[in-house]
């Protein structure tokens, strides 16, 4: 894949649930090798997004294209070139974290002795190695960890991960937040979304941020606020994202005496 | 104790139950639960509670009429709770409860509570309560007292219900439980079967039966409604007793820990008979059928239901072979074709029973975890393919031990008849697992993967299933009454008609889900995931 060339290519993407708008005419382009981050308020239409680019939901209108094909929820072929995190994790519950690592990685065309070696590695290396727990016994970090084994056992090219931090420890962060700083060096992306806003600020190399329902607002590169420079945007100069992503969505203030 | 706010949860139980009657399912359901409330009453009219009433006073041996008539139903109420998975809905677990302000005991009362008014008991409720208000309008008997014998022993079967249902949760929760559970059922199954030609042999024998009998809660109820003084202070004691005795077990099974989780251990299993059995599959379908597997395997409902199975198919073929001729038939008298006719109806239900909660609502147990589908790089609709063959897969291992049971007991040998009960469980088999495709996709219900009981299927899931054996029961018979060349043997072959529909029904239904499969994945997900009813 040519760093210079479009990972993901979104173009006026729409998304409505019956009369619903979750995603209104989004259009954005994410460059291969990007740490992408994908900001919004809860409910602005971040999950469907994501639900949209990776084949879980249908668009109501508009393109998705990743690695320069045109992408829609038959397209296996990208499919397997991709990873996804999703916001549930979509965990099967029954099975053991070596079971279902495993069963992902077959699913994916690993070759048997591949798949036994990485989900050993895997494990191994995100502290997974208590093998007599289903995952419905898991923690929610824990569950965490291995959607997000899950998602990059195959080494997909363009990985999607829906709020991976949260509910995970620090050590547990920092380490996949290593993998992910190797893995866009190789020349990958990564579509983060995240409500934490300071770890958006030191992993990622571009941000959008939308509103609601699903309207975009500002993307743009923000390697200049780790140099202790400033984002200039509507006449003000915004040194951190946080002050910036609260100018874009509007910050609300109430009252509660009672509290 | 906290009344106010276990009546709050009283409440909120209803009302959870009202809000599900504004999905579109939900109107269907209430219109069928109204419906079947209006035969219902039509049948405690005439038939039920009251009309035994009428004859118990008519014959003038109320205490035996009334012994029946409670029995009967406190043993209905148990199969219907236990086997079908009514009236057993939790609502509210124990855990849910301690966010409020309530005490031990306030919880486990409210959730019994709970349990107790749901309509199912109610049912019950209306049956006894139609006994009581007979005797007491129709004969000389103590309005007081027959009210506190039916409030005494409807509680008592509530809890006897529950005491049955924790057991049953906790043996399938462990390997050898179900083998325990199958045994246990076996015999509770054929005991009536085997103990009538024995009792009606000898009538020394019969009183020895009801004198046992008469320790038991619906003897005791009757003793209470039908006698004064101290015969009917007796039969009241005996019943609370057994109401105060199954409390006791039922809070000492609720407040036993929960089976010991497996010691840690770092050690990955690899070569594991799921993987083994789904690479037969094709690399594509392979992990998806082992996934599968594993689900079923490692689901106590599952456990329970393929235990009971056999068992069930079994108590039925013994119960239905004299269909609808009148018993008149000496007892220990077994018409072969009788027997035939009624296990071409039961065994067709043999390879759905265990799984059927399942095959009818494939991703109703799974929650989020449906959207892992649509992400792996395969069509979506083979999960559901895969779904319902480890559940054909599954479920068909009994085929085979249902014949074995047939060959046994079925009497002489006739090939003709293996012929056609095979036939009959094949034609089962794929027209059941057809059926459970199209109610996955159209019918979906949130259900809980960790209950052991319960009936979490929607409406259509429960028509399949409660009216698939019922159909399946009844063919036969209708058959044998207005076209009886259809189920003679003499005409063997002709069972491979329905079988062969049934087959073409399940691959012209596989292909049909399959393709609309991805049109209703945001309903389903909906649905599965808990935000729509």
């Amino acid at each position: 894949m040519n760093p210079q060339a479009d990972a993901i290519r979104v173009t006026n993407l729409a998304k409505k649930y019956g009369q619903t708008l979750a995603v209104e005419n989004l259009s954005l382009n994410v460059r291969a090798g990007a740490m992408f981050g994908f900001l919004g308020p809860n409910g602005s239409g971040k999950s469907t997004t994501i639900g949209c680019l990776t084949g879980l939901l249908d668009p109501t209108a508009g393109q998705v294209e990743i690695l320069g094909q045109p992408f829609t929820s038959e397209s296996a072929g990208l499919k397997r070139r991709m990873g996804v995190m999703p916001e549930t994790l979509g965990l099967f519950d029954p099975l053991y974290a070596h079971e279902f690592l495993a069963f992902v990685g077959r699913m994916f065309g690993l070759d048997e002795a591949v798949v036994r070696k990485r989900v050993g590695e895997l494990l191994a290396a995100l502290e997974l190695t208590d093998s007599s727990k289903t995952l419905a016994e898991y923690s929610t970090g824990m569950r965490k960890r291995v959607a997000f084994a899950a998602a990059v056992i195959h080494s997909p090219e363009v990985l999607f991960l829906d709020e991976p931090f949260e509910s995970i420890d620090p050590a547990g962060v920092a380490l996949m937040k290593q993998w992910l700083r190797r893995f866009t060096e190789q020349g990958r992306t990564v579509f983060i979304t995240s409500h934490v806003l300071e770890t958006v600020e030191r992993l990622c190399t571009e941000v959008a941020i939308v509103t609601k329902p699903g309207k975009l607002v500002w993307h743009g590169d923000i390697t200049v606020l780790a140099n202790d420079g400033a984002i200039q945007f509507d006449g003000k100069e915004f040194r951190a994202l946080e002050p910036l992503f609260l100018h874009l969505t509007g910050e609300r203030y109430t009252d509660l005496n009672w509290l | 104790m906290n009344l106010h706010l276990v009546g709050q949860m009283v409440r909120l139980r209803y009302k959870l139950m009202w809000a599900k009657t504004r999905s579109r399912n939900g109107k269907i359901a209430l219109f069928v639960v109204g419906y079947l409330l209006l035969v219902l009453i039509m049948i405690l009219l005439s038939a039920g509670g009251l009309g035994a009433a009428v004859l118990a006073v008519k014959s003038g041996q109320a205490e035996k009429v009334a012994q029946a008539v409670l029995g009967a139903l406190y043993v209905q109420a148990l199969f219907g709770t236990v086997m079908l998975g009514f009236g057993m809905n939790a609502v509210f677990a124990d855990v849910e409860l301690r966010r409020y302000p309530l005490t031990g005991w306030e919880r486990r009362l409210t959730r019994h509570f709970i349990g107790i008014v749901d309509p199912f008991w109610f049912l019950i409720l209306a049956l006894e309560l139609g006994l009581a208000f007979g005797l007491c309008a129709l004969g000389d008997f103590n309005p007081v007292q027959v009210l506190a014998a039916i409030l005494l022993l409807f509680v008592s079967n509530y809890i006897l219900a529950r005491v049955i249902s924790l057991m049953i949760e906790r043996l399938a929760s462990r390997k050898s439980g179900s083998a325990l559970l199958m045994v246990a059922v076996m015999i509770l199954a054929f005991l009536p079967g085997t103990l009538m030609p024995f009792l009606a042999k000898n009538k020394a024998n019969m009183a020895a039966l009801l004198r046992v009998l008469r320790w038991t809660p619906p003897f005791g109820a009757a003793a209470a409604m039908t006698h004064s003084g101290a015969p009917a202070l007796a039969g009241l004691g005996l019943v609370a007793a057994w109401l105060l005795g199954l409390a006791a077990v039922l809070v000492y099974l609720e407040t036993l820990p929960p089976r010991t989780q497996a010691v840690q251990t770092t050690t990955l299993k690899w070569d594991s008979p799921f993987d083994e059995l789904g690479a037969f599959f094709g690399p594509q379908n392979g992990p998806l059928m082992a996934f599968w597997l594993r689900f079923y395997a490692r689901n106590n409902r599952f456990r329970a239901l393929y235990g009971l199975s056999l068992p069930l198919v079994s108590f039925l073929t013994f119960n239905f072979r004299y269909g609808f001729a009148k018993r008149s038939a000496p007892i220990d008298h077994i018409d072969p074709n009788g027997l035939f006719l009624a296990a071409l109806g039961a065994i067709f239900t043999v390879s759905f029973f265990g799984t059927s909660r399942f095959a009818v609502n494939q991703y109703g147990y799974g929650g989020g975890a449906f959207r892992r589908f649509f992400l792996l790089p395969t069509d979506p609709a083979a999960s559901m393919r895969a779904g319902s063959y480890a559940s054909m897969l599954v479920g068909s291992s009994l085929i085979p031990v249902a014949m074995v049971l047939w060959l046994i007991f079925g009497g002489p040998f006739d090939a003709r008849k293996v012929i056609m009960l095979l036939g009959s469980a094949i034609t089962g088999l794929f027209a059941l697992h057809a059926a459970g495709l199209w109610v996955t996709l159209y019918g979906p219900r949130k259900g809980s993967y960790t209950a052991a009981m319960g009936n979490d299927m929607s409406l259509m899931g429960n028509l399949v299933v409660i009216f698939g054996m019922l159909g399946a029961l009844f063919t036969p018979q209708v058959l044998s009454k207005v076209l009886p060349a259809a189920v003679s043997p003499d005409n063997w072959w002709l069972i491979a008609f329905p079988a062969a529909a049934a087959l073409a029904f399940y691959v012209i239904s596989l292909r049909a889900t399959g393709t609309l499969f991805s049109g209703k994945r945001e309903e389903l997900l909906a649905v599965v995931e808990g935000r729509v009813k």
